[in-house]
């Protein structure tokens, strides 16, 4: 195909292609972002007809906020970081032991998958009900061994384990599949040399395997962090926020200002303040991916 | 370390993790075929019964949530993956500013906190006069997939050569009719692959369906949420209605796993 400047015939394809994805997205999601951020510089409540412009104000609440900023912050960056750290290490260790043949590979290939399935508000409800304080399998395991049961979820930092827990089974198996596909493309030729050359297993996965993975461990950890940052289903099923607002979020903390508590201005000024900090994130991911990939090329 | 040792050590693992993996999903099942008196107890009695099944399908709004997550669920994946492979395809097969940008532009929003825009999209549906409704529910939910699906089916495409493309242009091919007679068909395991997880996501999701749903379209995820809330002591029912919510995944996961380990690719 000859190359035409400007506007022709190949310009016309590209643009029927992204078209109607495009004409969504403008509609679907950049139209109601520029609300928001409409309404984030506005008093915008219920009961407030008014809308008057009030600047940053809003903005200034938001960060002027104890619980913002002391619980909510915090809370969401510890879920992330536990939460893809334990799924990275779980899912790797899992998708070295599965790269090989044995007896029962399908089972556990199987097993793998199912809880990738399941939907998460469902995994929140089972673990809410393994750990319910009376009548929860996990504590009738605790009084069989002769300990105290657990009233789990009253305290902050078990409620918070506890949703941990639910996303590390929930994403483990996601880890241990693209890794594991990763490891199935590896050139066999440089763990056959350092094997000759009489390298240990550890040496053999950490100077070997492990830089050869690198580009698609850091694709890994760029999605799921990016996705933990904006958990909504399970912590909102297991704690609601509670015990007294220690285990909010960034999503719940603004989901409550917008529909419990009815100030779609705080609400929007506190969503677009996270989004904020996750583009910055995305961002440095984004340059980091770019390079962990140059790297291994 | 010996070679026993070794194989024990590796059995003895592989058997807890899929143990693991499994006994929340078992656990749930077996509440939920335990009667009423018995659910508090679960490992204790022998008795087990599938009556809970009936009685959770028996109220007629969880009849009507099954019925409209599917309905959105299937209609979703339908418009979502028709207009994701055209924009999919694009980013394979064209370089240069329109496509990076396109690509950027992406990347960008898919970024984005869904909290950041389902707040306002609450505001755009009502004021469109079709919040609570199948087409305010069904359009974000296409939304949202979006820039992923974009990126995905790029992947697909780039797995492809597109040799036979051009060799369909020297024949006087057009560019829709390469596309559709060749890239297309070449595609399509990888589209049926993401379909499912499609549907799946779909099904799944819960806070877009939280907040633009009211009594009249509300979804499977939303009234199991309210379910916990509300009744938070009817397990036995809440299981039963969580078995049959999980039962597409279960039916996913035993026969059709290797489009849904395809479909994961990134």
């Amino acid at each position: 195909m000859p190359r035409r400047r400007g506007f022709g015939e190949r310009e016309r394809f590209m643009l029927a292609l992204i078209l109607p994805a495009f004409a969504i997205l403008i509609a679907f999601q950049i139209v109601p972002i520029l609300i928001g951020a409409n309404a984030s510089f506005r008093r915008w409540s219920l009961f407030n007809p008014e809308k008057a412009f009030v600047g940053l104000e809003n903005y200034a609440r938001i960060l002027g906020d104890p619980i913002f900023y002391g619980t909510v912050l915090p809370n969401t960056f510890l879920f992330m970081f536990a939460s893809v750290t334990a799924g990275l290490l779980s899912g790797l260790g899992l998708a070295l032991l599965l790269n090989r043949r044995f007896r029962g590979e399908r089972i556990a290939r199987t097993a793998v998958l199912l809880p990738l399935m399941v939907p998460p508000v469902v995994a929140a409800i089972m673990v809410t009900w393994m750990f319910n304080d009376q009548f929860g399998v996990v504590n009738a395991v605790l009084t069989a061994l002769g300990l105290e049961p657990i009233p789990w979820l009253i305290s902050r930092w078990t409620s918070l384990g506890i949703v941990i827990l639910t996303d590390v089974w929930l994403w483990t198996p996601w880890f241990t599949i693209l890794i594991l596909a990763a490891l199935q493309t590896l050139p066999a030729e440089p763990h056959e040399a350092a094997r000759i050359d009489g390298a240990g297993a550890w040496p053999l996965f950490r100077n070997i395997t492990l830089p050869l993975l690198r580009p698609v461990l850091m694709v890994c950890i760029t999605i799921r962090l990016i996705d933990a940052f904006r958990v909504f289903d399970i912590v909102w099923t297991i704690t609601k926020g509670g015990p007294a607002r220690s285990t909010e979020v960034f999503s719940i903390y603004a989901y409550k200002q917008a529909f419990v508590y009815l100030n779609f201005d705080l609400g929007s000024a506190a969503s677009l303040i996270g989004a904020g900090i996750i583009m910055v994130v995305g961002a440095v991911l984004y340059k980091a991916l770019s390079y962990a990939v140059e790297v291994s090329r | 370390m010996t070679a026993g040792w070794k194989r024990a050590f590796f059995t003895l693992t592989i058997t807890g993790a899929t143990l693991l993996l499994v006994f929340p999903v078992a656990w749930m099942v077996l509440t939920a075929l335990r009667p009423a008196s018995g659910v508090f107890y679960v490992h204790r009695g022998t008795e087990f019964t599938l009556a809970n099944f009936a009685e959770a399908l028996a109220k007629p709004e969880m009849k009507a949530a099954f019925f409209n997550s599917a309905f959105i669920a299937t209609f979703a994946t339908i418009f979502s993956l028709a207009v994701t492979i055209t924009s999919g395809y694009m980013l394979s097969r064209f370089q240069g500013r329109a496509s990076s940008l396109w690509f950027g532009l992406i990347y960008l929003f898919r970024c984005i906190p869904y909290i950041s825009w389902v707040i306002p999209l609450y505001l755009l549906t009502q004021w469109l006069g079709i919040l609570d409704t199948y087409l305010g529910l069904l359009l974000p939910h296409i939304a949202i997939h979006i820039c992923f699906f974009s990126w995905i089916m790029k992947g697909f495409f780039d797995g492809i050569s597109p040799e036979a493309e051009y060799a369909a242009y020297i024949d006087g091919c057009s560019r829709w009719g390469a596309f559709f007679r060749i890239a297309l068909p070449m595609a399509t395991p990888g589209i049926v692959a993401l379909g499912i997880l499609s549907w799946l996501y779909t099904w799944n999701e819960f806070l877009f369906a939280l907040i633009l749903t009211g009594s009249r379209t509300s979804m499977l995820t939303v009234r199991m949420a309210q379910f916990v809330h509300e009744t938070g002591i009817e397990w036995h029912l809440m299981s039963a209605t969580a078995v049959m919510a999980i039962g597409p995944a279960l039916i996913v996961t035993l026969f059709a796993q290797e489009y849904v380990v395809k479909g994961l690719k990134v």
